[in-house]
């Protein structure tokens, strides 16, 4: 596994950037998707995603899922010295394994109102880890 | 803001039929019935997974082709879902067509399924099952949509676990938990009802109460999980071998009570004889050990012993019971009064 730098600008670790990046990414989708199927689908759905992409990315594991929403607390205790680009890569699976299945429920009802937020994001995390 | 409003009542409308459903179909059919008011579709299903069961509703004009193609789009939706693949010919499909569509949208000659809007029923991150609702047109389903039949999806699945809860419930009410057999309870309660049918209507009943011979020593040898083990044996030998209207219920400790409806006092011997002379011949593995057990048996009837009520017909294969034991045990013994002595039919 490849060590996290640190971000030029702020002394920051990237990590953290990519970390907070995703947190925002994820609090924004639940609350989009939430809106669409309700909180207990969504969160049901959330924790099979985890279950299956945890097992190639552990940290994800510790993203805690509840009726309630998405809480990162625990990833950004405990993983910060990860790799920011493992990060990334983790988080992408994740978001891909939720599209599916979103697509697999919805056909594209789902990805039609998340996909826009996701891409953005997705760019800003390259650039933050690019930037090394 | 007028279509909103109107959407939102048969939406609550709908909610309120299925949280006053009183069973698995009732639920079901208290969504479809609503459903033609809010979305355009040309079938509705629910698979149950506890019962693999999926109940489908659809359009007049659906031919089974398109049957077909919603049940495996759900059950392969469903497989995703609950982590288990599920085989396709082990569900019980019940199928249902009916008018969904206004006259103007009839279906295709061959239509085939071109959407779907398929949602997991899930409470406390359990999954129970799933809905779907299917369209041979393309692209049929919005957010809307999406939103209504989540609604939707909440109460039925908080509907079902109820009935689970309450299913769970009754269970634990009438059966023994160790044995599986009838509990005491549900025994009191079924030789009420029989008692009441023979009574009035003059029909035979029997009662044959059940002992294990020397079972302390089973304990005592062994430990109580060994003996725990031995009463289950003994309990599915006993229920192997009454008829489907009989009642086989562990009444405690290791004694069992048998309601025999409709049975003379010869036919209720054959039974018990039949139980008594399968335990004989059966060996019990206890770890290593190979061990022999016997029964004991009591039987009462009505008309035969004139009882008058239920509990003095239980008080008289009790009797019994202690002549068997007090004969020798390993027997079968008919009541014969209050100072009996045990005896078999010749």
């Amino acid at each position: 596994m490849a060590p996290a730098v640190k971000d030029e600008k702020g002394g920051k670790w990237s990590s953290d950037l990519v970390l907070d990046l995703y947190s925002n990414l994820l609090t924004e989708m639940w609350e989009l998707v939430s809106a669409l199927i309700g909180e207990a689908i969504l969160a049901y759905l959330f924790t099979l995603a985890i279950r299956k992409i945890g097992e190639k990315y552990p940290f994800l594991n510790s993203i805690k899922i509840s009726e309630d929403g998405v809480s990162m607390e625990e990833v950004k205790q405990d993983y910060r010295t990860v790799a920011a680009a493992e990060i990334h890569r983790g988080f992408q699976s994740l978001i891909n394994h939720l599209s599916q299945l979103f697509s697999a429920l919805a056909e594209g009802v789902i990805n039609k109102e998340v996909f826009p937020r996701v891409f953005p994001k997705f760019k800003e995390a390259d650039r933050i880890i690019s930037q090394k | 803001m007028t279509l909103i409003f109107k959407n939102l009542n048969v939406l609550r409308s709908t909610i309120n039929a299925i949280s006053t459903s009183i069973e698995v179909k009732e639920i079901v059919e208290s969504a479809v019935n609503n459903l033609p008011n809010l979305f355009d579709f040309s079938s509705f299903g629910m698979f149950w997974k506890e019962d693999l069961l999926l109940f489908l509703y659809q359009e007049e004009s659906c031919p089974p082709s398109f049957t077909q193609e919603v049940l495996k789009n759900m059950v392969k939706v469903f497989s995703i879902l609950g982590e288990e693949s599920i085989d396709v010919e082990r569900i019980s499909v019940q199928a249902e067509n009916r008018k969904l569509r206004p006259r103007q949208m009839m279906m295709d000659q061959k239509p085939s399924l071109k959407s779907h809007l398929t949602l997991p029923l899930t409470v406390e991150g359990e999954i129970l099952g799933c809905i779907s609702l299917n369209s041979d047109q393309p692209n049929a389903f919005d957010a809307q949509d999406l939103q209504f039949l989540s609604v939707i999806g909440y109460q039925m699945a908080a509907t079902l676990k109820h009935f689970q809860r309450l299913s769970s419930i009754k269970n634990i009410a009438i059966y023994d938990t160790l044995t599986g057999l009838f509990n005491r309870r549900y025994f009191e309660e079924r030789l009420g009802v029989e008692a009441q049918k023979s009574f009035y209507g003059g029909t035979p009943l029997s009662l044959v109460m059940v002992d294990i011979d020397l079972f302390k020593k089973v304990n005592d040898t062994f430990g109580h999980t060994e003996g725990d083990q031995v009463l289950c044996r003994i309990s599915s030998l006993l229920k192997s071998s009454v008829r489907k209207k009989d009642t086989v219920a562990r009444y405690g400790g290791e004694e069992f009570i048998l309601i025999l409806p409709e049975a003379g006092l010869e036919e209720s011997f054959v039974i018990a004889e039949r139980m008594r002379r399968l335990v004989e011949n059966t060996v019990f593995e206890i770890g290593e050990v190979q061990v022999n057990l016997t029964l004991s048996m009591g039987i009462s009837n009505f008309p035969s012993h004139r009882a008058k009520s239920k509990e003095e017909l239980v008080k008289m294969a009790d009797q019994a019971l202690y002549d068997a034991k007090r004969g020798g045990r390993n027997k079968v013994c008919i009541f014969a009064g209050k100072s009996s002595q045990w005896t078999v039919p010749t």
